[in-house]
């Protein structure tokens, strides 16, 4: 890879990126779980007494949507999108007879989307957590609790992001397949028992949640059924080898593959 | 002369369908137009050189080095896509720059090339709108100023011509004149015999994925001017126009068209042809309404140089 150029297509897809309609609509869809925290919170104030409190509806609704929906979304339609939208778009030719090599070019619009995404991500998580934790917002340990979280979403965002950029190098309905993948196979396998659940990604992101520390699942009981977690720096060390690995794959078969466009 | 561009026994099949067929040649500086009807392999010729696709077989190389993947080509080559496909949420000069600057240059060498090139295709004026607002036209020349921007060697165009109206492609065939006086090599393909004729006289002609001729034009012109042409004249009284053109020697036949008032002559010397219509016109006061030829339609010159 050549530092330079991936600078230059780093700069290039944080700017395509910001001028794209996409982008305003999935800032529009990650700020569901904000206004999911405003409908709560405005129920709450119109009927004082609810039994539930901030910090549990924050880690019940809004992190099992963003965990279990969100990121597997924005990372879905980003990265499946890396190549597929250059060849759609029959752009591809402009990047590829620069003097740009190819893993730049994987690895600069990995890096330009990513950090589209976090921003996206960290903007719903915040706003929903300061909406749903008005009367705590003095309190460290609630930003504590919430930026470990978020930390988690980050790392389960970018390691999802990496494996559907490498479902998009090779295949023509990588959204399908993708679709297939996060609510299917994640949705369903890893909540088996035994080593089966740890074939999925969504196994290591859940091991680092707290209730997985602590071994008592609590708030966080829907997120953590059938959860038999695995240990916490060998989930971050799976999560960022997996993460590296397809993005490793990913750029040498952009480079091996010759990409034709349709008529 | 050192060739810039050397394939050898260059293939390439998509699955079963055959792109191109053992195509060995040298291009050195200077205009090529590579001529063929559709289908015939230019793009898939084009694609090879430039590198984004790999050959089945054979071997290519641009300035003496592989091109597959090979980054220091792409420095020094400018390549024109046939696609009407850009970044359409940019405007002109945002997508020049952005470009521009995937080459090792400065930011303020980014907004001088880009402001040259696009003065040079005559965009200047209308660099801050949106792509998507361009007309066909302008957005064809920001193709060409995009290839050209990071003035390399060699610019490869891909039917630069094509959807052009009179004008714009008068434009562009003065822009690719101008890169060959500096000196550039450049590679024009097109499907439109007097488009590379206007441009050079340096051709390949490439039909079903094979070198069909390959050299001066007036090779290729002498092989197609044996194949009898017909042209149809579209006048107020083409009795008296057949009449006037049956004696001549270069006539082989006269018919009358299906359309009233449309004669179609059959002739194995076009240039006399057009040279002896328009004095006729001129002298008689015949009032001509169109004048067409088809057989200016490649495909059908083609089909009589391989022999079908």
């Amino acid at each position: 890879m050549l530092p330079n150029a991936f600078r230059s297509v780093f700069s290039f897809f944080s700017f395509v990126g910001r001028k794209a309609r996409r982008t305003r609509v999935f800032f529009l869809v990650s700020g569901l779980p904000v206004l999911v925290a405003l409908v709560i919170q405005a129920s709450r104030l119109f009927a004082p007494g609810t039994p539930v409190d901030g910090p549990s509806l924050f880690t019940n609704v809004i992190m099992a949507f963003e965990l279990q929906f969100l990121i597997l979304v924005l990372a879905l339609f980003y990265g499946t999108s890396i190549v597929a939208e250059e060849i759609e778009g029959k752009t591809l030719t402009y990047l590829t007879t620069r003097p740009a090599d190819k893993t730049s070019i994987i690895l600069g619009k990995y890096a330009a989307y990513g950090l589209f995404l976090l921003v996206m991500l960290a903007a719903s998580v915040v706003l929903s957590f300061i909406v749903l934790n008005v009367e705590r917002l003095g309190d460290p340990d609630a930003w504590l609790s919430m930026l470990g979280g978020l930390g988690v979403l980050a790392l389960g965002l970018l390691a999802y992001l990496a494996f559907f950029t490498l479902a998009g190098t090779f295949l023509k309905k990588s959204v399908l397949f993708g679709l297939f993948f996060s609510f299917g196979w994640e949705n369903v396998v890893q909540y088996f028992p035994g080593a089966t659940q740890k074939l999925t990604l969504m196994h290591y992101l859940k091991s680092l949640l707290p209730a997985a520390a602590t071994g008592t699942p609590g708030k966080l009981s829907f997120l953590m059924m059938g959860q038999q977690p695995s240990p916490r720096g060998t989930a971050i060390a799976t999560l960022l080898v997996l993460a590296a690995v397809f993005l490793a794959a990913a750029c040498l078969v952009f480079r091996r593959k010759e990409y034709i466009f349709e008529e | 002369m050192t060739a810039v561009i050397r394939t050898q026994s260059l293939s390439k099949w998509y699955g079963n369908v055959l792109g191109l067929s053992d195509v060995t040649l040298e291009i050195e500086a200077g205009i090529t137009g590579l001529l063929g009807p559709n289908g015939a392999g230019k793009s898939t010729f084009l694609k090879l050189i430039t590198g984004q696709i790999k050959p089945s077989i054979g071997t290519v190389s641009l300035f003496g080095e592989p091109v597959w993947n090979n980054v220091r080509t792409f420095a020094r080559l400018g390549f024109c896509p046939e696609q009407d496909a850009f970044y359409e949420e940019m405007t002109g000069w945002e997508f020049l720059t952005r470009l521009l600057s995937l080459q090792p240059y400065s930011a303020a060498e980014v907004a001088a090339r880009a402001a040259r090139a696009l003065d040079f295709v005559e965009l200047s004026k209308d660099k801050d709108r949106l792509i998507r607002g361009y007309s066909r036209g302008m957005r064809q020349r920001l193709k060409v100023a995009q290839a050209v921007a990071h003035d390399p060697q060699l610019i490869i165009l891909d039917e630069p011509l094509n959807g052009l109206d009179p004008l714009g492609k008068r434009k562009v065939i003065r822009l690719i004149k101008e890169f060959k006086e500096a000196g550039k090599t450049v590679i024009v393909s097109s499907h439109v015999l007097p488009e590379i004729e206007a441009l050079t006289r340096s051709i390949i002609l490439l039909h079903q994925g094979k070198i069909l001729a390959q050299g001066d034009i007036h090779y290729i012109r002498d092989l197609i001017d044996k194949h009898p042409h017909k042209i149809s004249v579209t006048c107020a009284d083409p009795r008296r126009l057949a009449s006037a053109f049956l004696s001549e020697p270069s006539i082989l036949n006269v018919q009358f068209g299906p359309a009233a008032g449309t004669v179609v002559f059959e002739t194995r010397d076009r240039d006399a042809f057009f040279g002896r219509l328009p004095r006729f016109v001129a002298e008689s006061g015949l009032d001509v309404e169109e004048i067409t030829s088809p057989d200016d339609n490649l495909q059908a010159v083609f089909d009589y140089l391989t022999g079908k």
